[in-house]
């Protein structure tokens, strides 16, 4: 039997949001999701993060592909670029080389980010680029309306896969730590206080930081990856897990069917601007790691 | 009246020298005030002997093209030159090594093939080259020291340019090499000269020219124009430039990145110029197609950002060593939608220098990508060129957010007289927007009504028009007779040199005639070319691919008639041929107006 | 139907071309190369004192424009120079060490200048008239109204010394044994022959054998011709005309017969049957004078190569001579030799 919990009073939760300061944060633009999406956590804790870190909101830019998460730059008063599908992570890259004060933040989700995308992670992944890639797994393609995705469960039923998804799904969590991200961590849409908390720690982490969130899509998989589902099946990283050791990062990453939630791996190693900034040195150059913005 | 115009071929096979040869040649003889043009037919093999031919120009007026016959060949491997014989002209000379060492059969040595109008020279080149430097390796210095030798070349330059060539090596290496050539020249100053060849003097006394090619004239300009990131992914005949980049940026504080495709270099390029920073990237027309998509996002996102692309011979992969101009309607039109951009199509490795560095002025005033497509022999194509530093280049020619009234909620995209909406940068306060590939509004959100996207789409069509007319840089210009002509023609590219020449040697022969490039063809200066084609009996639009991309660009926007002169060879045009078809429509004007008098 | 022959020919005289043009009629598929150690194509040689007259393109004295042997697919391999012949294997060898094969080979390729033994160590103190270029090189070291000292004077000189008095020159001869070669001057007709090439203005000085030669500097006159009575005779250039040897080291260990020139029969085969001579370099079988000699001139060398180029496809015809080989004075006093004559 479910435990009552305290009653949430409307009007003080406002007020209480409202006295952070993280809604500032958001632009007039309504949402589009779906009630019930895990963008919407999502949401929460990013501004929750720029909050609680104390960034600038013209400081920020938030770069998104196609898919549900499209639209998130709109929804945030921030600079945005919502650009083609699969393409984050380079125009994301060109915008942090451009101009190390900037902190970049890109969303996408699975089909996004593993299909078309694929061929960009290992690249952004090992040269450390100092970007925050919050990757949605919902296991399908939303926008597209319910089409199968490199995630999908084996057996999943969609509109691309009347017969039962047949391909063995991607093991994201796996492929970030062999491509050598300096941090990795998983969350769930389900936890919003956890995701917030990672979210922070993954845009505070200097390079490149993978935050593989579990976001169950509301509409077009009632089957497979759901709350109910998951609310059972995730778990948190032992207390004792050390997020220095690579073996221990990858067993836990290959546990697919009790999800650890938590930061798996972290390290710090120089960033591709540092990298950058040695080769400027190393040409007999000056570093200009500082860009004027335009006063 | 000496006027110096000299085309010598040196051949060869891989390891011979032959290329480090006739840069050599180049580099001394634009030092000593000559004009230079020279092209470098490398093998296309990595490993091997394949054939490597240096073929240079040395003149002493501005020409515009290299001859389709050349005055002498030198051959430092028979194997390799007999198949260049036929392309030395009649009393032009042939150099070879009549030494050889091992025993040849009939026909295997060079002089068996020379033709009868042609002249012979043969000189111990193995045996000069073992006397001076106790190695075989210096033949090509020896044979290139008999070459100045015979036509009286300044020597003083040429050791200038050895010894430089081999700085920071063991000064015995210059030596030798020095000594090489010193012993060539002596039997060439020797040599009892029958063919008709004369240099005359040099129009300067000296130069501060340097021999540079397309590729490097782009380099120069985007380091001129502070390019402070670039992107790029190999792939011929552009990797030069990523690599020159690559060294050179970091220099005065810019980033390079070799990206995983070019994809991610187009998407990077996109990203910096999002931020303001000048970008770029540059490929080939297989990099361009796969960049198309891309290129939709900056138009629509209208963004800033450069784009270097040299053709080669296509479809798909291709001839990837071979020069072509078959990428004009990916340039102009590739891409879903009606995404229009800026493209420019230098004509010569100055003109890529000064395209270079204009490209990122427009891409910045215009927010738009911006196209240089220049092609494999422009970019490989040597030219003396001096004088490139006094061309300055406009640091930011955006239009920012101090255009903005500053207390109005900033709309990135507002429409504005000129159509060019204030920009804002990240990091600007009071600018805050996101961009977009979805169509939108002034403020940049996300709207597809048809109102939105008529206003849109004329913005993004109608900001560029006035590209056309841009203070510092020739969007076009007419060469030749003035006024009326009997044939008129119309060039792009490299092909505008061959065409050039073409008039000029017409007009020489009493043919009324004219020439007109075209350096942007997007947006393309159609009252002007549509005024030039008034002027011309017949118009003439000779270009390197099959399905006359820029004269269906032409007839498309100006409904002008033109004749058609294609060629897909994978080699530049011919004067030759050019001229052919302009002295045949001459005819034939002038057969009508016989018929008409008549 | 015979695998197309290359008849091959070493010399791009008189001989030697029309003996070319001659196979080209009478074999039209045929392969027919001239190799040459000279860097022109055929030339009139007789027109070569023109350069006194300032005509220095060497185009001007082609017999033949290059279109010619293009359009006649007569190869011409120029600086060629044969170092071999192995007449087994009916191969050649050039000294870039190119071997060429051949089916019949024609030695048409002349004489150079013959040097008596003492004269030999000052050879380049010497300028020849044999070639385009030896001629331009004394065009360029004689200055106008300069003087040659011409030693011996055959009949080749003869007609150069005529050119240089015609153009302003001095010439002062130095007679000697082979002077009117090859023409044989009987020694009581000598004084008569001198004294109408004085009447031309050729200085004639008195015959005495030659002790040495000198270079001049620094303002001297260039050559110094010490004579062996001490006479001393200055002068700009110094020209022999001692006669013409036959060039035949490269058929030396060829196995064909050489006395002084390649012997050949009277249909100009030499010992070897695949080998013919012509012009210059050989000697023909006479029998009426029961000895192989020398035919001179132009009418007899073409008639030579003519000739051998029938003999070579075919034909089995003698040599005959139609030249009266009389060294005559004319009416006007100058010298004439049947030798000179030429179409």
């Amino acid at each position: 039997m479910a435990e009552l919990r305290e009653p949430i009073y409307l009007e003080e939760k406002l007020k209480e949001i409202q006295g952070t300061g993280r809604l500032s944060y958001r632009s007039k633009s309504l949402p589009t999701w779906c009630p019930g999406c895990g963008y919407f956590s999502m949401t929460e804790g990013v501004t929750s993060a720029l909050n609680q870190l104390g960034l600038a909101h013209k400081d920020v830019v938030i770069v998104s592909g196609i898919g549900c998460a499209s639209r998130f730059p709109f929804f945030m008063d921030t600079y945005g670029f919502h650009t083609l599908h699969g393409r984050t992570l380079p125009v994301a890259t060109g915008i942090k080389l451009a101009n190390d004060k900037l902190t970049v933040i890109v969303v996408g989700g699975d089909g996004d980010g593993f299909a078309i995308g694929g061929g960009h992670i290992p690249h952004a992944a090992r040269r450390n680029v100092d970007i925050t890639y919050l990757l949605f797994d919902n296991g399908v393609y939303g926008l597209t309306k319910g089409q199968v995705s490199p995630t999908s469960v084996m057996g999943f039923k969609t509109k691309t896969s009347p017969y039962e998804n047949r391909d063995a799904p991607l093991k994201p969590l796996m492929m970030l730590l062999s491509y050598g991200a300096s941090w990795v961590g998983q969350a769930y849409a389900g936890q919003p206080h956890q995701l917030t908390d990672l979210i922070v720690q993954a845009i505070a982490h200097r390079g490149f930081s993978y935050l593989h969130i579990l976001s169950p899509c509301v509409t077009f998989d009632k089957t497979s990856m759901t709350y109910q589902n998951l609310n059972l099946a995730v778990r948190d990283l032992p207390a004792n897990h050390d997020p220095s050791d690579m073996i221990a990062a990858m067993t836990q990453a290959m546990d697919v069917t009790t999800p650890a939630l938590g930061v798996l791996y972290r390290e710090e190693r120089p960033t591709l601007n540092d990298t950058m900034d040695e080769i400027t040195r190393a040409a007999g150059g000056k570093p200009s790691t500082e860009r004027a913005a335009v006063a | 009246m000496s006027d110096t115009d000299i085309q010598i071929a040196i051949c060869g096979s891989a390891g011979d020298g032959t290329i480090a040869a006739g840069s050599i040649l180049n580099q001394a003889m634009a030092r000593a005030g000559y004009k230079v043009i020279a092209f470098d037919v490398y093998p296309a093999e990595i490993r091997g002997f394949g054939e490597c031919i240096a073929c240079s120009r040395i003149t002493s007026a501005q020409v515009f093209s290299l001859k389709g016959q050349s005055d002498v060949l030198v051959s430092l491997n028979d194997g390799h030159a007999i198949a260049h014989v036929p392309e030395v002209r009649d009393y032009g000379a042939v150099i070879y090594d009549d030494a050889p060492i091992s025993t040849l059969k009939e026909g295997q040595h060079i002089s068996a093939h020379i033709k009868p109008a042609q002249l012979p020279y043969g000189l111990p080149m193995r045996e000069l080259s073992e006397r001076a430097t106790s190695a075989a390796k210096s033949r090509n210095m020896v044979a290139l020291g008999y070459l100045a030798g015979l036509y009286g070349m300044p020597r003083k330059a040429f050791h200038e340019t050895i010894t430089g060539k081999f700085k920071g090596k063991a000064a015995a290496i210059a030596e030798g090499n020095v000594q090489a050539f010193d012993a060539g020249y002596a039997e060439g100053e020797a040599a009892f000269r029958l063919d008709f060849i004369e240099l005359g003097p040099a129009p300067e006394t000296s130069s501060d020219a340097v021999m540079m090619n397309g590729n490097t004239a782009i380099v120069e300009g985007c380091m001129e124009a502070g390019l402070e990131t670039f992107f790029g992914y190999p792939i011929t005949p552009a990797t030069t430039i990523l690599e020159m980049l690559a060294a050179r940026l970091p220099k005065q504080g810019g980033r390079v990145l070799q990206t995983e495709d070019e994809i991610a270099a187009i998407g990077a390029a996109i990203g910096a110029g999002y931020t303001g920073a000048r970008a770029a990237t540059a490929t080939s027309g297989p990099g361009l197609a796969l960049m198309t998509e891309m290129l939709g996002l900056g138009v629509m996102a209208e963004v800033p950002v450069v784009i270097f692309v040299s053709q080669r011979g296509g479809p798909s992969t291709g001839m990837p060593t071979k020069t072509e101009q078959s990428d004009l309607n990916l340039a102009v039109f590739g891409g879903s939608g009606d995404a229009k951009r800026i493209v420019l199509a230098p004509t010569n490795v100055e003109g890529c220098y000064r395209c270079a560095g204009r490209a990122f002025e427009l891409a910045e005033q215009y927010q738009t990508p911006v196209i240089v497509l220049l092609d494999l022999y422009l970019s490989n194509r040597l030219e003396s060129v001096s004088g490139l530093g006094k061309t300055r280049f406009a640091p930011n020619l955006s239009k920012g957010l101090d255009a903005w009234a500053p207390n109005e909620a900033y709309q990135r995209f507002a429409i504005t007289d000129d159509w060019v909406s204030p920009r804002a940068i990240p990091g600007e306060p009071g600018g805050i927007h996101t961009v977009t590939g979805l169509e939108h509004n002034q403020l940049g959100r996300p709207k597809d009504t048809p109102e939105i996207h008529q206003l849109m789409t004329e913005k993004r069509h109608q900001k560029v028009a006035p590209a056309i007319r841009h203070a510092d840089l020739s969007t076009y210009k007419r060469f030749g007779d003035e006024g009326e002509v009997d044939v008129g023609l119309i060039a792009w590219g490299s092909t505008f040199g061959e065409a050039l020449e073409a008039m000029l040697q017409a007009r020489s022969e009493g043919i009324r005639c004219a020439a007109m490039k075209v350096v942007m063809l997007s947006p393309l200066p159609v009252d002007a070319i549509r005024s030039f084609c008034a002027d011309c009996r017949e118009v003439l639009v000779p270009e390197l691919n099959y399905q006359g991309q820029f004269a269906n660009l032409l007839t498309g926007a100006t409904g002008c008639e033109v004749h058609r002169f294609n060629r897909v060879t994978g080699r530049p045009m011919q004067v030759e041929d050019i001229l052919g078809e302009i002295r045949r429509l001459a005819k034939v004007i002038k057969t009508e107006r016989r018929f008409v008098a008549a | 139907m015979a695998a197309p022959a290359h008849h091959v020919i070493i010399g791009n005289g008189v001989a030697g071309n029309h003996a070319a043009w001659v196979l080209r009629a009478r074999a039209p598929d045929d392969r027919i190369t001239i190799i040459t150690i000279g860097a022109l194509l055929f030339y009139d040689r007789y027109q070569l004192p023109q350069v006194f007259r300032g005509k220095h393109d060497w185009r001007a004295y082609l017999v033949h424009p290059p279109s010619y042997y293009e359009q006649n697919r007569i190869a011409v391999r120029r600086k060629c120079r044969v170092t071999h012949v192995d007449a087994e294997r009916r191969v050649l060898t050039l000294a870039h060490r190119e071997e060429v094969k051949y089916d019949t080979l024609l030695i048409a390729s002349g004489g150079g200048g013959y040097l008596p033994a003492n004269l030999i160590e000052y050879r380049p103190l010497f300028h020849s008239f044999n070639t385009f270029r030896a001629a331009m090189a004394t065009a360029r070291a004689l200055p106008e109204e300069g003087t040659v000292i011409m030693l011996g004077g055959d009949i080749l000189g003869i007609d150069v010394a005529y050119n240089l008095v015609d153009t302003g020159h001095r010439v002062l001869l130095v007679p000697h044994e082979q002077s009117f070669w090859p023409h044989k001057v009987d020694p009581s007709e000598r004084p008569q022959l001198f004294e109408a090439l004085s009447g031309a203005g050729i200085e004639v000085v008195d015959e005495a054998p030659v002790e040495r030669i000198e270079a001049g500097e620094n303002g001297a006159p260039a050559r110094r011709v010490v004579l062996a009575d001490g006479r001393e005779l200055t002068g700009d250039v110094i020209m022999p005309f001692y006669g013409l040897a036959p060039a035949l080291e490269f058929i030396a260990r060829s196995g064909v017969d050489i006395e002084r020139g390649l012997l050949v029969n009277p249909e100009l085969k030499s010992t070897d049957a695949h080998i013919w001579a012509a012009g210059d370099v050989c000697q023909i079988w006479s029998a009426d004078e029961n000895a192989y000699r020398f035919y001179y001139g132009w009418k007899n060398v073409k008639a030579m190569g003519e000739l051998a180029a029938r003999n070579m496809t075919g034909s089995e015809q003698p040599f005959q001579t139609f030249i009266d080989e009389t060294l005559t004075v004319d009416r006007a006093g100058r010298l004439h030799s049947s030798f000179w004559d030429y179409d």
